[in-house]
Parts: C-alpha cells; structure tokens; sequence
C-alpha cells in the first residue's frame, strides 16, 4: 500500500544515511525525497558522526552495518553514549540477516533492524512508526 | 593423462546459480555460470588475490524498464559481493571488474538483458570501481570461469539451450522489519 503523500506545508523529515555504497545512498535518496525526507548521506560512521557534530539532529538515522573506519555497531554504541542522541532513532538497514548481529544491533542500541534488499513502502512506514 | 586433464582434476568448479555470489581465494577453484539476458559480474582485487562472482537478473521477461525494487536488488546483489571480499581482506579501492552476460537472444527478454547489462555498468561507474571487461549485450549466450584466485576469466559462446531459465527474483525485497 502506498504511503499518502506529504503535506505541502509539513516540515520535511530530516535524514542522516550512513552507508559506504554510493549506490545504496543514491537508492534510498530516491526511495525517501518523495516522501518528504531531507536526505543528508555519510560515506562511513566516521562521516556520520563528523556530520552530526555540525548539523541539528536529524530526525532519524538510517545505518548500514558492514563499514569501512567505524561500523553501524560503533556508531550506534558512540551516539548512544551522547546525551543528544540517547532517544534519536537509529534504523539499521543491512544484507546481515543473522539473529547474532541482530541481537548485538539491539543491544548497541539500534531502534529497529531492516534486511535488504528494502521495500521502500515498508521502510517509510518503518519510518513513520518510529519518529512519530 | 594430458596436461589438461591435469589442470582439470585439480580444479574444483563452483557454479554461481542466480540470484546468488560466490567468493573465494583458493587455487583450483573455478566459478562458473551460464548467462542469457542475466549479467555476472566477477570482481578481483590484485593484491589479496581473491575474487567472487554474482549472477543476477533484474527485470522479468517482458518488461520495458527496471522500477526501484530492481534496482534494489540489483544493488542488494552486488553489495553482497562487494561485503564478502571485503572481509575476506580486499579493499573497496582496489576491486576491477569484469562483466558478461546481458544478451538479447529471446525476443521475450529483449529489453532485459540491455537493462541488464546498463545496470551493471553504472553501479561500476558510480562506485568507482574501473570496469577493465563488458563482455555484454550481443545475441550469444556465454559461459564464464572465473579463477577467483588469479583473477582470470575466460568467456565461451555456447548453445542458447544450455542456458537455465530464468528464476522469477522470489525474494526481491526481503521484507524482514524488526522494530526493537
């Protein structure tokens, strides 16, 4: 089912995507801009937590695991230790599929855990469910 | 026994089914695949001598476009690869590719293997990785082996009837959302 459009007059859901796929960013740019998301992109969780320290906090955060530098698991568990980001949602998207890495997302404390390939249907409505 | 009948009890075929990736960086081992309209994609990198293999086919028979669940994954796919070398020890920057298939023999698969084949090469483009073979399009089947361990890749025309047929993407998008 299709999500309904945004309002013209909502604010836009602002985005961090940490992934070291350009592909992947580029996917999920053009799964999430229609839907009213401010799509910021970060090549590793390095990138992410650079970017974060000059930006407001996003709305939420899209996270893959498997990356360069410092992993999704390293983020997660960084940002969690941040008072700032202690309740900011973190969607770790990942071709892991393991209920090992799943459990260790959980307990870093990741907000919810999404296999690819995505349903970007599915993944807005995962969305939604936890911004709001 | 020849020489070549040496070579060949030494070397232990992997054939590379669609919809999935092979890696490794044993000597002896050969991936192996048949391609119609699917596309395989063989990446190497040099210094950790270990290369891998996927075989993928994006858009079904009939089809005049890919649509973003394609393309997903298609990248899916590929990200797969590209995650098992990497912790096996290769390095995103030093990965070259080859790529084969995307033939357009069945009329009924006409669009598929160019779209195919474009999406392959663009992924490429966009993730920086230098193309060094596109073996692709035409009206031949192929078969591929790829010696993961050196890197090297021979590709053979061969009879259309050889080439399996298509499986529909039975798992294109996954589906899988945990919210803890």
């Amino acid at each position: 089912m299709d999500q309904p459009p945004p309002s013209a007059d909502a604010p836009p859901i602002s985005t961090l995507i940490v992934d070291d796929s350009p592909s992947m960013r580029a996917l999920l740019r053009v799964a999430l801009s229609p839907h009213g998301h401010a799509v910021a992109e970060a090549e590793d969780g390095l990138a992410a937590l650079a970017w974060l320290k000059d930006h407001p906090r996003p709305d939420v955060i899209i996270t893959d695991i498997n990356m360069p530098r410092l992993d999704g698991f390293g983020l997660i568990a960084q940002l969690r230790a941040q008072p700032a980001f202690a309740d900011c949602p973190i969607l770790v998207l990942t071709t892991e599929s393991s209920d090992e890495k799943k459990a260790r997302a959980r307990a870093a404390g990741a907000t919810g855990w999404i296999v690819k390939p995505f349903d970007p249907q599915k993944l807005i409505a995962a969305i939604r469910r936890v911004i709001h | 026994m020849s020489a070549m009948e040496i070579i060949k009890a030494r070397e232990r075929r992997i054939t590379v089914l669609q919809g999935t990736a092979e890696v490794s960086d044993v000597s002896g081992i050969v991936l192996t695949t048949v391609l119609g309209s699917c596309v395989a994609a063989c990446l190497y990198d040099p210094v950790a001598r270990l290369g891998g293999m996927n075989h993928f086919l994006l858009a079904e028979p009939g089809a005049t476009g890919l649509n973003g669940a394609d393309e997903a994954y298609g990248v899916y796919l590929m990200e797969i690869l590209i995650n098992a070398m990497l912790v096996r020890g290769a390095q995103r920057s030093r990965l070259r590719a080859r790529l084969y298939g995307g033939a357009n023999f069945n009329p009924a698969m006409a669009f598929v293997g160019q779209a195919n084949a474009a999406f392959a090469q663009d992924f490429m483009a966009r993730e920086g990785i230098e193309c060094l073979v596109a073996d692709l399009g035409g009206r031949a089947a192929r078969r591929v082996e790829f010696a993961p361990s050196s890197g090297r890749v021979r590709s053979l025309v061969v009879d259309a009837r050889a080439v399996p047929p298509p499986v529909r993407a039975q798992t294109r998008a996954r589906n899988d959302v945990e919210l803890f």
